[in-house]
């Protein structure tokens, strides 16, 4: 494909178009079905961005709404006048950037760990177990936690009292409840997360193995010399893609991880969003939340790689 | 070849599916049921010009004849799924053929029933209106959704149909009176959103404790706020005695995190009896009295209790509808609670208080208690009276405001409202020698998916039989398996000295639109975080988040309110009787 595409744009453009699209146009119509599908279900709906600008009318079309106050601006001062958007604002911020410290690394190490293993069968065995949380929706993973970590009924908090311990408010202190929900997070995750760095190191030539063997390296020298390096094109990517997503967020795992004693730590943009637009009914305003939240991501994505660029890696673009 | 037939056959595929898709979201766009909206009030205008202008001509245009639409026209009315072990499908069941099949006899009307979710409806609500695809009958407990939607233009009014069609509507007005039906009219505009669904029962909540413990430890049913809070204690100290292997799992007092309505009697008892009427309408937007005076100190003896180690220390982990609390009760665990006045005997088989006899004893039994005193050392029991109930209101997609209309006076006449309530003789109900009905445990189709089919019966929540005399007779016989003597007890105590709402309506506070979940969310985190505090930083908590609270609207809905009672009633304090 990429030899065509080169000769299509040097000489007699037209003719080896034609030529071209005569021999591949079955691909592009292939092309068709994921295309409508992005446009119908991902940029049509983006007409109604204008709500953020508007006021909002149940019975009106989006094109006939009056414009908000201050130039369409009112909602999105309003937003930034109302203290639980900042909080909900900052809780991202920190829940995202926790979540970055430390369930990003875990899946690399993980993948390393998973990749020295010799025994063949113990390996698959140990991938499985680690990716099977990946499949439990949000809502089971809190029932299990409160199982768990509930103060007075939790398993380890009766533990903990039978021993004449002092219990420990997993989920009913704010800093506790951020340890876990970060852990519940990085547990998650750390397994899926692990198989795009599994199947690069797959990817690495075997001979630079042999070769350092030869040269007399250490496994924790391959590792650091030979495996890192080899994944780390696929290590920047996946670091781009999170770093854009800093203060985007999921909306099940907050939501239903989130109990009231912890809300200050725990009401995130996607939360504020559900309970004042869709049950408080202030569309205009969580518009225009979302839309901001849309546009620093953007941001953070396009600044993320334009280091990785600088820094010489590849980059998503 | 056959691949390119292939792809060619695909290509059509997708391009047909795409036309399909728009045609079909610019048919149920948002601007087309706006012109639907504005279309029927034109239609009442004209109706009622011409009802005004020769008062014999039919308000109808002849399009009903002896009650009955010429023509079959179709409606679709909300009712909730509640979800409940066994239960039938709350949209197809013999209930909702009886209805179907009486409307359609009656009035030529096709009836089809749109579920909606119990304990998310006001979210379900908000988008099947926001889609155009609302029911054209809709219930909501929650006024604050109707008001803001009527300010976007999405609800019908209502005052046009209830006056120009009265003779059309004998049964509603029979059974819903001027009060209920005009409840919610502005004064100053006339319009009418929603009409209130009328209360049978205005019982509202009780305080349940276990009577098998009272005994084993002989004591007393509590009489003061003391009294229950020293049984609190005797529980706890006696949990080996009462549990035995299962002492660790003694819960004293359990609520859930909405402690404004799982604590009501006690928070109440500590509002000054004598509170003004204009001061308790400036605080009452919050309907578990946040801001009344008194709550503070009830919250800080929760607080104690809390610490203490009488209350549940999980309470606030679980969310709406969660039934780890339910379980606690049935299992034995849990001492004391308040909840709806009859509460642990509801769902037949299915009850608190069945599951207690059958996994804890015979004679393990939650009954009602009346203890929490208020300053003049009676009681203070805030009751809604007739109206606060479930709220009636059209979205203005519905084209069948006649239709729609009629449905509700179909499902208020007496006879309907008895049947969908007891359902059969010998299947959902047995009569007694004194005539008075005894409800059955249903099963399958029969089953009643809510207590006496109230999801069904809209306009009517609690039982109402055509005989009012059967009916008292009959409310402590309608709970099956269930001591008639702990249904008796009950209904006396929540119907002492209690204190019905009075109709405050000085029309829309604009400060409160959009506000009611905001606000009701930082309540329950106000007071979960304030029960939960220790007891040197409840001031603190309870201030910072008060602050946060009034800060955040609160206090200019208080102010709104002030200034529109003035303008309304002017200097007085009390509402004129």
């Amino acid at each position: 494909m990429k030899a065509s595409k080169k000769k299509a744009s040097t000489v007699q453009k037209k003719t080896n178009l034609r030529v071209y699209m005569r021999r591949y146009w079955q691909l592009y119509v292939l092309l068709l079905l994921p295309m409508i599908y992005l446009i119908v279900f991902k940029y049509v709906p983006m007409v109604y961005i204008q709500i953020a600008f508007k006021k909002y009318s149940i019975v009106e079309s989006v094109w006939t709404m009056p414009w908000a106050d201050n130039h369409g601006f009112e909602y999105f001062i309003k937003a930034f006048k109302n203290r639980d958007f900042i909080n909900a604002l900052r809780n991202t911020l920190v829940l995202n950037l926790l979540d970055l410290v430390i369930g990003f690394p875990a899946p690399i190490i993980f993948a390393l760990i998973l990749n020295e293993l010799v025994f063949k069968k113990f390996k698959r065995v140990v991938q499985t177990i680690a990716y099977m949380p990946h499949f439990l929706s949000w809502v089971i993973i809190y029932g299990l936690a409160l199982q768990i970590f509930a103060p007075s009924t939790g398993f380890i908090n009766m533990i903990l009292s039978n021993l004449g311990l002092n219990t420990v408010p997993f989920l009913n202190d704010s800093k506790h409840w951020v340890a876990t929900y970060i852990f519940l997070g990085v547990w998650q995750s750390f397994g899926w997360n692990s198989i795009v760095y599994l199947a690069a190191i797959a990817g690495i030539n075997s001979e630079l193995y042999e070769a350092a063997s030869v040269d007399g390296a250490g496994r924790f020298k391959k590792m650091w010399h030979i495996t890192l390096p080899g994944i780390k094109p696929t290590i920047v990517v996946l670091l781009v893609m999170n770093l854009g997503n800093i203060l985007g967020s999921s909306f099940d795992r907050p939501f239903a991880l989130q109990n009231n004693l912890v809300m200050n730590v725990a009401e995130v943009i996607s939360t504020f969003v559900y309970k004042n637009g869709i049950k408080g009914l202030q569309f205009s305003l969580t518009t225009a939340v979302g839309f901001f939240q849309s546009i620093i991501c953007v941001i953070f994505l396009l600044l993320a790689n334009w280091v990785s660029r600088k820094l010489g890696e590849r980059g998503i673009w | 070849m056959k691949k390119k037939l292939l792809s060619v056959l695909l290509a059509c595929c997708m391009t047909l599916s795409l036309a399909a898709c728009g045609s079909g979201s610019s048919d149920s766009g948002t601007s087309d049921s706006g012109s639907a909206g504005t279309e029927t009030q034109t239609e009442a205008a004209d109706t009622t010009e011409q009802a005004s202008g020769d008062e014999a001509a039919d308000p109808t245009n002849g399009e009903v004849v002896d009650g009955k639409f010429t023509e079959t026209r179709k409606i679709t009315v909300e009712v909730y799924d509640r979800g409940n072990d066994g239960g039938s499908d709350p949209t197809n069941n013999k209930y909702t053929q009886y209805i179907k099949d009486n409307m359609l006899e009656q009035h030529n009307v096709e009836v089809e029933f749109i579920a909606v979710p119990r304990w998310t409806e006001v979210e379900q609500i908000n988008n099947l209106l926001a889609a155009g695809d609302a029911p054209d009958i809709c219930v909501t407990y929650d006024y604050a959704t109707i008001q803001t939607y009527a300010n976007m233009g999405g609800v019908l009014d209502l005052s046009s149909y209830v006056d120009d069609y009265k003779d059309l509507l004998p049964n509603m007005w029979n059974w819903l009176g001027e009060t209920n039906i005009y409840w919610d009219k502005d004064p100053s505009t006339g319009q009418l959103w929603a009409i209130e669904g009328k209360l049978a029962v205005s019982n509202r909540i009780n305080t349940f404790v276990r009577r098998d413990w009272l005994e084993k430890l002989n004591l007393e049913a509590p009489t003061t706020r003391q009294e229950f809070e020293d049984m609190l204690v005797a529980f706890r100290d006696n949990a080996e005695l009462l549990l035995g292997a299962d002492a660790d799992k003694m819960v004293p007092f359990s609520m859930s995190y909405d402690v404004g309505w799982r604590a009501a009697l006690l928070i109440e008892s500590f509002i000054d009896p004598d509170v003004s009427d204009y001061e308790y309408y400036v605080n009452g937007f919050d309907d578990r009295k946040l801001t009344q005076n008194g709550t503070k100190e009830a919250v800080q003896l929760l607080n104690k209790w809390y610490n203490d180690g009488l209350i549940w220390k999980d309470f606030a982990l679980y969310g709406s509808g969660d039934t780890t609390e339910d379980d606690m009760m049935k299992a034995g665990y849990v001492g004391a609670f308040m909840h709806n006045w009859d509460y642990p005997y509801r769902n037949g088989e299915d009850s608190i208080q069945t599951n207690l006899e059958r996994l804890v004893g015979e004679d393990a039994a939650y009954i009602a208690v009346d203890c929490f005193e208020d300053s003049k050392g009676t009681h203070n029991k805030f009751v809604n009276g007739s109206v606060g109930d479930r709220k009636i209101f059209f979205p203005s997609t519905n084209d069948e405001p006649l239709a729609s209309m009629m449905y509700l006076d179909f499902i208020s006449s007496p006879e309907v409202i008895e049947y969908l309530q007891i359902g059969d003789e010998g299947v959902t109900h047995n009569k007694l020698d004194d005539g008075a009905v005894e409800i059955v445990a249903a099963t399958g189709d029969d089953i009643q998916n809510s207590g006496f089919n109230i999801d069904y019966t809209i306009t009517c929540n609690g039982l109402h039989l055509t005989d009012e005399e059967m009916t008292i007779k009959s409310t402590a016989h309608s709970y099956s398996g269930i001591d008639t003597e702990l249904i008796e007890a009950a209904n006396t105590i929540c119907n002492t000295d209690t204190r019905a709402n009075k109709n405050v309506n000085v029309g829309a506070i604009a400060s409160e639109e959009g506000m009611g979940t905001a606000l009701s969310s930082k309540r329950d985190i106000i007071l979960d975080t304030a029960v939960t505090a220790s007891v040197d930083s409840f001031e603190q908590i309870w201030d910072d988040g008060m602050a946060d609270y009034l800060s955040s609207g609160g206090q200019a809905i208080m102010d709104e309110r002030a200034e529109k009672w003035n303008a309304t009633y002017g200097d007085t304090q009390q509402l004129p009787e």
